[in-house]
């Protein structure tokens, strides 16, 4: 994926678009200040205007231990994966922060699980549990918000861990 | 509570693909999706190490990790607190979960590119129910603990090993409804195996052969340990192309008249090693045109009967060793109608033709000649399995090559080629030569 950055921004446009494409599956981890990462499922990302900023929505009641130790680290990893062809991205970042959902973001989140049942749904695996598996209460979602300072090719293949780009 | 990884094995099927999140020594996060995770025992699990990344170099230095498995049928999650403890590049492990990855990579298109470089071992610290919706399971069709019991009562009333197989293949298919399945025994000199027992396929395939190391069946013999595929893939199926490399790798003189048993459209197959005293002696196989057909339960069942089968098999040669005693005086045996049949024995491969007809080659080859010998000779119908095992001219490759077995495949492949001579079992050790028609062995000798 060509990753060539408008200023001040590590995404470009095609990058952005792969965040947002859908049927995309997003899964986060976070460091807890003691050298281990605690995972959570994501149900969506929004990437900002100027694509310095991706936010994620995670479900706080399921992926507590997440939600520990990005509080104490603030340090994230986000993979991005489109199933069908397993072109895969990871994106790094600090200083996280945790926040309640905008207007608009239940429609994000609604249209990503809908999204991501489909493309399951078309490479032969249960909607019913791919849909149970992103079942949440909406009211306990979490948005996460980061800068992302490295990204990192990771579709599987000899390329797979080479570093896209980082901020300076 | 605490739960072990047996108790969510289903998870670790590979349907879903889990998540590993790892943290290099400065802190940093790493996530990553892998295609396997191994269920190794109760507290131990191996992911695929497959290309040089993050995760690999992160536990190395950092040995804890995290992983979230989800239930292929309940959606349940559960997160696994690891720690690495080795990476393994060979083995029983490797193997079975190089097999495995290659039905995942040819099923998600991925083939050529899934290659396993290791199995990253690591223990479970303990494995956390993730609260949300979960599924309703459906009921099971059966208990498949109460059809391994019901499965291993064959052992019971079995006495002899054609009719213990038979039962045993019949009843993998009524208790477990598995329709395809076969026993190969290992030629312990030739490293090859044969088949000696099959169920559900048009052609038995008894007496077919293949290479030591090759596919499910010889991974499996070759490793001591079970393999199973959900997703069949080329690499592992038994084609033209593998033999053709068998053959490349010096497996010369491999039973190829014969065709391997096996269904045109298998998706899923599972391969039990039998073993006795620690010597592989064969492979119980099964397979179905169903994917994810076999799961972590299936194969604890049938490594299960399989260790049943090597005690068996085992009882089964001291048994015939101890009754070895010399069989009934030989007798002129009834003389026999019809037209004449023409058996030809060539000595370079011991193979044996009746008519034009191929019938088997190697041992069973050279036991068919022996007795047909002593028969035209002596006029002997009745004979001992000690006397051939003593006999030099039939080779066999070492004392504990399971004559039984042998005389099970000449028996079937008499019974299925050939009217004009049968074997029959007459006791323990001992069974008889039935010539029903006029026989004339024709010996031709190593040019």
């Amino acid at each position: 994926m060509s990753l060539a950055a408008s200023a001040g921004a590590l995404l470009d446009e095609s990058a952005a678009a792969f965040l947002h494409r859908p049927g995309i599956s997003i899964t986060a981890a976070a460091s807890d200040g003691r050298n281990v990462a605690r995972i959570g499922r994501c149900l969506g990302c929004r990437v900002a205007a100027d694509r310095t900023r991706v936010t994620v929505f995670i479900a706080s009641v399921q992926y507590q231990t997440f939600f520990d130790a990005l509080d104490a680290s603030r340090r994230i990893a986000v993979v991005f994966s489109y199933p069908s062809t397993h072109q895969t991205m990871q994106l790094k970042g600090s200083e996280a922060e945790v926040g309640s959902l905008a207007p608009g973001d239940h429609e994000i989140i609604a249209r990503h699980v809908d999204d991501f049942v489909d493309e399951l749904g078309r490479l032969g695996y249960a909607r019913d549990v791919v849909r149970a598996y992103h079942w949440c209460e909406t009211a306990e979602v979490r948005a996460v918000t980061f800068m992302p300072a490295a990204a990192f090719e990771q579709t599987p293949g000899p390329g797979a861990g080479a570093p896209l780009r980082r901020t300076a | 509570m605490t739960i072990t990884v047996d108790a969510i094995r289903r998870c670790l099927e590979g349907v879903i693909p889990s998540t590993i999140a790892t943290c290099a020594p400065d802190g940093t996060p790493n996530i990553s999706y892998v295609s396997q995770v191994h269920y190794v025992d109760s507290s131990h699990v191996a992911l695929t190490f497959q290309f040089f990344n993050k995760t690999h170099s992160n536990v190395l230095a950092n040995p804890r990790a995290t992983v979230i498995a989800i239930d292929p049928l309940s959606a349940a999650r559960f997160e696994l607190d690891l720690e690495y403890l080795r990476t393994e590049t060979e083995g029983p492990l490797f193997e079975s979960m190089k097999a495995k990855l290659a039905g995942i990579a040819s099923h998600s298109g991925m083939a050529g590119v899934f290659r396993l470089l290791g199995s990253d071992v690591y223990r479970v610290r303990a494995v956390t129910p993730l609260a949300g919706q979960q599924l309703p399971l459906p009921t099971p069709r059966r208990n498949l603990l109460a059809s391994l019991r019901a499965c291993s009562q064959v052992f019971e009333r079995c006495t002899d090993l054609g009719a213990l197989l038979e039962a045993l293949l019949a009843e993998l298919e009524a208790k477990f409804e598995i329709r395809h399945s076969m026993v190969l025994m290992l030629d312990g000199a030739g490293g090859r195996l044969y088949t000696v027992a099959s169920r559900g396929y048009r052609d038995s395939g008894v007496g077919s052969e293949i290479a030591v190391s090759c596919g499910v069946i010889g991974v499996c013999a070759q490793q001591k340990t079970p393999i199973r595929i959900m997703h069949t893939t080329a690499e592992y199926s038994y084609g033209r192309a593998i033999r053709e490399s068998a053959e490349r790798a010096g497996m010369g003189g491999l039973e190829t008249a014969i065709p391997l048993p096996g269904i045109a459209d298998s998706r899923s197959q599972l391969a039990a090693p039998i073993i006795s005293a620690g010597r592989v002696l064969g492979v119980l196989y099964v397979e179905s045109p169903e994917d994810l057909r076999f799961s972590y339960d299936d194969e604890d069942a049938l490594v299960a009967l399989a260790a049943q089968l090597g005690v068996a098999l085992r009882a089964m040669q001291e048994t015939e060793d101890m009754h070895d005693s010399p069989g009934p005086p030989a007798r002129r045996g009834a003389p026999s109608g019809g037209a004449q049949v023409v058996v030809r024995h060539f000595a370079a491969d011991d193979s044996i033709f009746i008519g034009d007809d191929y019938l088997i080659k190697g041992v069973a080859g050279a036991i068919l000649r022996k007795l047909l010998v002593d028969h035209a000779r002596e006029g002997r119908t009745e004979f001992t399995n000690r006397e051939l095992r003593l006999d030099p001219h039939i080779r066999l490759p070492d004392l504990t090559d399971n004559l039984e077995a042998r005389l099970i495949l000449l028996h079937r492949r008499l019974a299925e080629r050939s009217g004009a001579l049968m074997l029959e079992k007459t006791g323990r050790g001992r069974f008889r030569l039935c010539v029903n028609r006029p026989v004339q062995l024709v010996e031709v000798p190593r040019s």
